[in-house]
C-alpha cells in the first residue's frame, strides 16, 4: 500500500460524524443478532428453552434474529462502507451528512419498532422480509434519506471513469428501494393470490442478497484488496461483465426453494439455471479478488475468508439447486446452513474486513488493540467455520432421515442433536469475537489521537500489521 | 461504464426484466378459479369457516412456518406420500382462498397440509389441545395458550384432561385460550382432499404408458 498523504483526507472528516453513526448502531445490532441466534440455536436443541414465553417462540426468536442481522447489522455497515467508497472514489467531501444522520436514527428506530413488532407477532412469514408492515414505509423514506448522499457522491464524482466499486455500490442503493417498495406493494398493499406471495417473497429475498447485501459487500472488496496489496487486479477488464450478470440474472434465482412446490415447474426450471449461470459471477470475483489471499494483516483475513465463502457459498446454492440434492436439501438445516455461509460468512466477513480497513481513516487513529483485532478473526473463522459445518451435516443428516419414512421425528432429532449442539457452540464463538469488535471500536472511538492524521499512516506501519 | 444515464437505466432495466418474471406468474396463476367438479355438483377448494380462517393468523403470528411445511411434494420427489402427508402434490389451487398460505421453508416438525386427514390417523381435537398445551419431544410446549382457572362448582366444559405431570394443581383446570381454539380449528381444516386435474401424477402415468407401448 503506498503511503500517500491522502490516506487520511479531509474528506473522511466530513464523512466521519454519519459513517461512525451507522457502523456503530450496525455493531450494537450485530451483539443483538448473536444473542438472538443463540436463543434460537439453544432452542433447537432443547425445545423448552423459554417456551413458557410467548414472545420468544421459536418462530419469533429466528425472525428477530434474521432481522437484527440483515436491516440492523448488515444495512447499517454496508450502507457506510458503501458511502465511505463512494466518497472516496469521487474524491468529493461526503455531501448531504445530515441527511444521512437523520436518515441513519430513523432507520435504527425503525429497525427498533420491527423488532418489538415481531415479538408481538406481527412478523409477515416471508424470509429476510419479517419486517412488520407498518415500519416498512418508515425504512423506505429512511433509506431515501441516507442514499441521497450517495447518489450525490456519485453524480458529483471527479473522474467521468467509474470502478467496480462504485458499480456496486450504486446498484446496491438504487437496487434496494426498487425492489424494497414493489414487493411491499405486491405481498402487502395490494396482495397477490396464493402461492404468488411465495413467489414474490422468494424473489425478494433473492434480490435482497444478490441486489443489494453482495454488491455492498464486493464494493468493499474491490477497494480494499487493491488499496493493501497495491496491485492491480488481475483480469479488471472481465469485472463489469461480472457485474452485469449478478445485476441482471441474480433475482431470477428466487424460486430455487420452490423446485417441487405448488408452483408452475418452470418457475424453479429459471431459478435452477440461473444459478448456473451465476457461476460466471463467482469465476470472475474470484479472479479479480484472489490476490487477497496469502497476504497478511487483519483486513484481508478477513477478506480473502469473506471471498472464499462468497464464492463457494455461490457455487454451493448452483450444486444444491439441482433437483437430486434438492430432495435431500430442502426443508432442513442444511438450507440455513447455506444462508449463513453467504450472509455471515460472505457478506458480513467482507464488511468486517473493510470496517478495519476504515475505521482509522475515519477516526484518525490506529486500532485501540491489536490482539482483540486477531481474537475477532481467528473467533470469526472459526465460528463461521464451525457453523456452516455443524449446520451442513445436520441439515444433511436430517434430510437423508426425511426421505425414509421409517425414521420418525423424536429419531431425527436424536440424530442432529449433536450437530445442533456444535452450532450452538459456534454462535457463542462468533458471540465472543464480535464483542471484541464492539468493545475495540468503542475504545478507539474515546481514545486521544496519538499523531497527527496526515502523519500516522507514513510514520507507522502499525496499521497494516493490526489492520 | 462511462454514461451515467445508460448505467442508470442498465439497472433499472434488469431487475424490471426479473419482476417481469413475477408477473409472468401471476398472469399464468393470479386469476386461477375454484374447480367445478359436475360429478359431484360443487367447486373445489373449500373456504375455510371463519373460526378456522382466524386460525390461520393465528398460525402465522406464532411462527409455525418455521418448523411446518404445508407443501407436499410430488410422488417419487422426497417420501411424503409414504409418510402420509398427502396422496398426491400440493397444487397452486389449494392456496387460492388462503389469505396468507403458510408454505413454510423447514421441517423441524412434520409437513400440516392435510394435518385433519392424515394416514393412517389424524390428531383429533384433543390430541392437538393436549400437544399443544404440554409440547412432546422437539415440539416446543405453548402453555401460554393456555389458562389456569380456578375450578369452582362445574369442571369448564372446554377443560383439558391432564394426567401426571401436566396435570394442574387440584382445584384448577388449563382451559385453552381463544387463539388456542381457532388455531386447533384451523389444524382440524386443513385437508386437500379433492384431485384437481393438474395435480393427478402425470409423469407416472406417462412412464406407464410409455412402457406399454414397447
Amino acid at each position: 500500500m503506498s503511503h500517500d498523504t491522502q490516506e487520511v483526507s479531509s474528506n473522511d472528516v466530513h464523512a466521519r460524524g454519519p459513517l461512525l453513526l451507522l457502523l456503530g448502531s450496525g455493531l450494537v445490532w450485530l451483539v443483538i443478532s448473536g444473542v438472538l441466534a443463540l436463543i434460537a440455536s439453544v432452542q433447537l436443541h432443547t425445545p423448552t428453552f423459554l417456551a413458557s414465553c410467548a414472545w420468544f417462540t421459536y418462530g419469533h426468536v429466528q425472525a428477530l434474529q434474521e432481522t437484527a442481522f440483515v436491516y440492523g447489522w448488515l444495512a447499517n455497515a454496508g450502507l457506510a462502507l458503501g458511502l465511505w467508497v463512494l466518497t472516496r472514489l469521487g474524491g468529493e467531501a461526503l455531501r448531504a451528512g445530515n441527511w444521512v444522520t437523520v436518515g441513519g436514527l430513523f432507520w435504527n428506530l425503525g429497525v427498533t419498532l420491527a423488532l418489538v413488532g415481531i415479538m408481538a407477532g406481527d412478523a409477515t412469514g416471508h424470509s429476510l422480509l419479517q419486517l412488520p408492515r407498518y415500519v416498512q414505509p418508515l425504512l423506505l423514506i429512511a433509506y431515501g434519506a441516507i442514499a441521497v448522499a450517495g447518489v450525490l457522491a456519485w453524480s458529483g464524482r471527479r473522474s467521468e471513469t467509474s470502478y467496480a466499486s462504485q458499480w456496486y455500490v450504486f446498484a446496491a442503493l438504487f437496487l434496494f428501494p426498487w425492489l424494497f417498495s414493489v414487493a411491499q406493494v405486491a405481498l402487502f398493499v395490494l396482495p397477490m393470490r396464493g402461492v404468488m406471495q411465495a413467489i414474490t417473497a422468494g424473489w425478494f429475498a433473492q434480490g435482497v442478497f444478490t441486489l443489494w447485501l453482495a454488491p455492498l459487500a464486493l464494493a468493499a472488496a474491490y477497494y480494499v484488496v487493491p488499496k493493501v496489496t497495491g496491485r492491480v487486479l488481475p483480469a479488471y477488464q472481465f469485472a463489469s461483465l461480472a457485474f452485469w450478470v449478478l445485476i441482471v440474472v441474480g433475482a431470477w434465482t428466487g424460486g430455487r426453494h420452490l423446485i417441487g412446490g405448488p408452483v408452475p415447474a418452470w418457475i424453479s426450471s429459471l431459478a435452477i439455471v440461473a444459478c448456473s449461470l451465476l457461476v460466471f459471477h463467482y469465476l470472475v470475483v474470484w479472479l479479480n479478488l484472489k490476490g487477497a489471499l496469502g497476504h497478511g494483516g487483519a483486513v484481508m483475513k478477513f477478506t480473502s475468508f469473506g471471498l472464499l465463502a462468497y464464492v463457494v457459498g455461490g457455487c454451493a446454492d448452483a450444486f444444491t439447486s439441482i433437483r437430486s440434492f434438492t430432495v435431500v436439501t430442502q426443508f432442513t438445516y442444511f438450507t440455513q446452513a447455506q444462508q449463513q455461509l453467504a450472509l455471515y460468512g460472505g457478506v458480513s466477513m467482507l464488511f468486517f474486513g473493510a470496517l478495519y480497513f476504515a475505521v482509522p481513516r475515519l477516526t484518525g487513529k490506529t486500532w485501540a488493540s491489536a490482539a482483540l483485532i486477531g481474537g475477532h478473526a481467528t473467533t470469526a473463522i472459526l465460528g463461521v467455520l464451525l457453523l456452516v459445518i455443524s449446520l451442513g451435516v445436520a441439515g444433511w443428516t436430517q434430510g437423508q432421515a426425511l426421505l425414509k419414512p421409517a425414521v420418525t421425528f423424536p429419531e431425527i432429532a436424536a440424530a442432529t442433536r449433536p450437530w445442533l449442539l456444535l452450532a450452538s457452540a459456534a454462535y457463542t464463538v462468533l458471540l465472543i469475537g464480535n464483542l471484541m469488535l464492539v468493545v475495540n471500536f468503542l475504545q478507539t472511538l474515546v481514545a486521544k489521537p496519538t499523531a497527527s492524521a496526515a502523519t500516522l499512516f507514513q510514520a507507522t506501519s502499525d496499521i497494516k500489521e493490526t489492520a | 461504464m462511462k454514461n451515467g444515464t445508460l448505467f442508470f437505466f442498465g439497472l433499472f432495466a434488469s431487475l424490471t426484466l426479473s419482476f417481469a418474471v413475477v408477473l409472468l406468474a401471476n398472469h399464468q396463476l393470479g386469476a386461477l378459479t375454484p374447480y367445478f367438479d359436475d360429478g359431484e355438483g360443487k367447486a373445489f377448494p373449500d373456504r375455510m369457516p371463519g373460526v378456522a380462517a382466524r386460525g390461520q393468523l393465528v398460525y402465522r403470528d406464532l411462527g409455525c412456518a418455521s418448523c411446518h411445511t404445508q407443501q407436499v411434494r410430488r410422488p417419487g420427489f422426497g417420501a411424503d406420500q409414504t409418510r402420509g402427508w398427502g396422496e398426491r402434490q400440493s397444487v397452486a389451487r389449494d392456496y387460492i382462498f388462503q389469505p396468507f398460505p403458510q408454505l413454510g421453508a423447514m421441517r423441524i416438525g412434520p409437513d400440516l397440509t392435510n394435518s385433519a386427514g392424515r394416514k393412517p390417523s389424524a390428531l383429533d381435537a384433543e390430541d392437538l389441545m393436549n400437544l399443544l398445551y404440554a409440547g412432546q419431544g422437539t415440539m416446543p410446549a405453548h402453555a401460554f395458550l393456555f389458562n389456569q382457572v380456578k375450578v369452582t362448582g362445574e369442571v369448564p366444559a372446554k377443560a383439558l384432561k391432564l394426567t401426571g405431570s401436566a396435570a394442574p394443581a387440584a382445584g384448577y383446570a388449563v382451559v385453552p385460550s381463544e387463539q388456542a381454539q381457532t388455531l386447533v380449528s384451523y389444524l382440524l381444516n386443513l385437508n386437500t382432499v379433492y384431485d384437481y386435474p393438474e395435480s393427478r401424477p402425470v409423469v407416472q402415468a406417462a412412464a406407464q404408458a410409455e412402457g406399454a407401448h414397447k
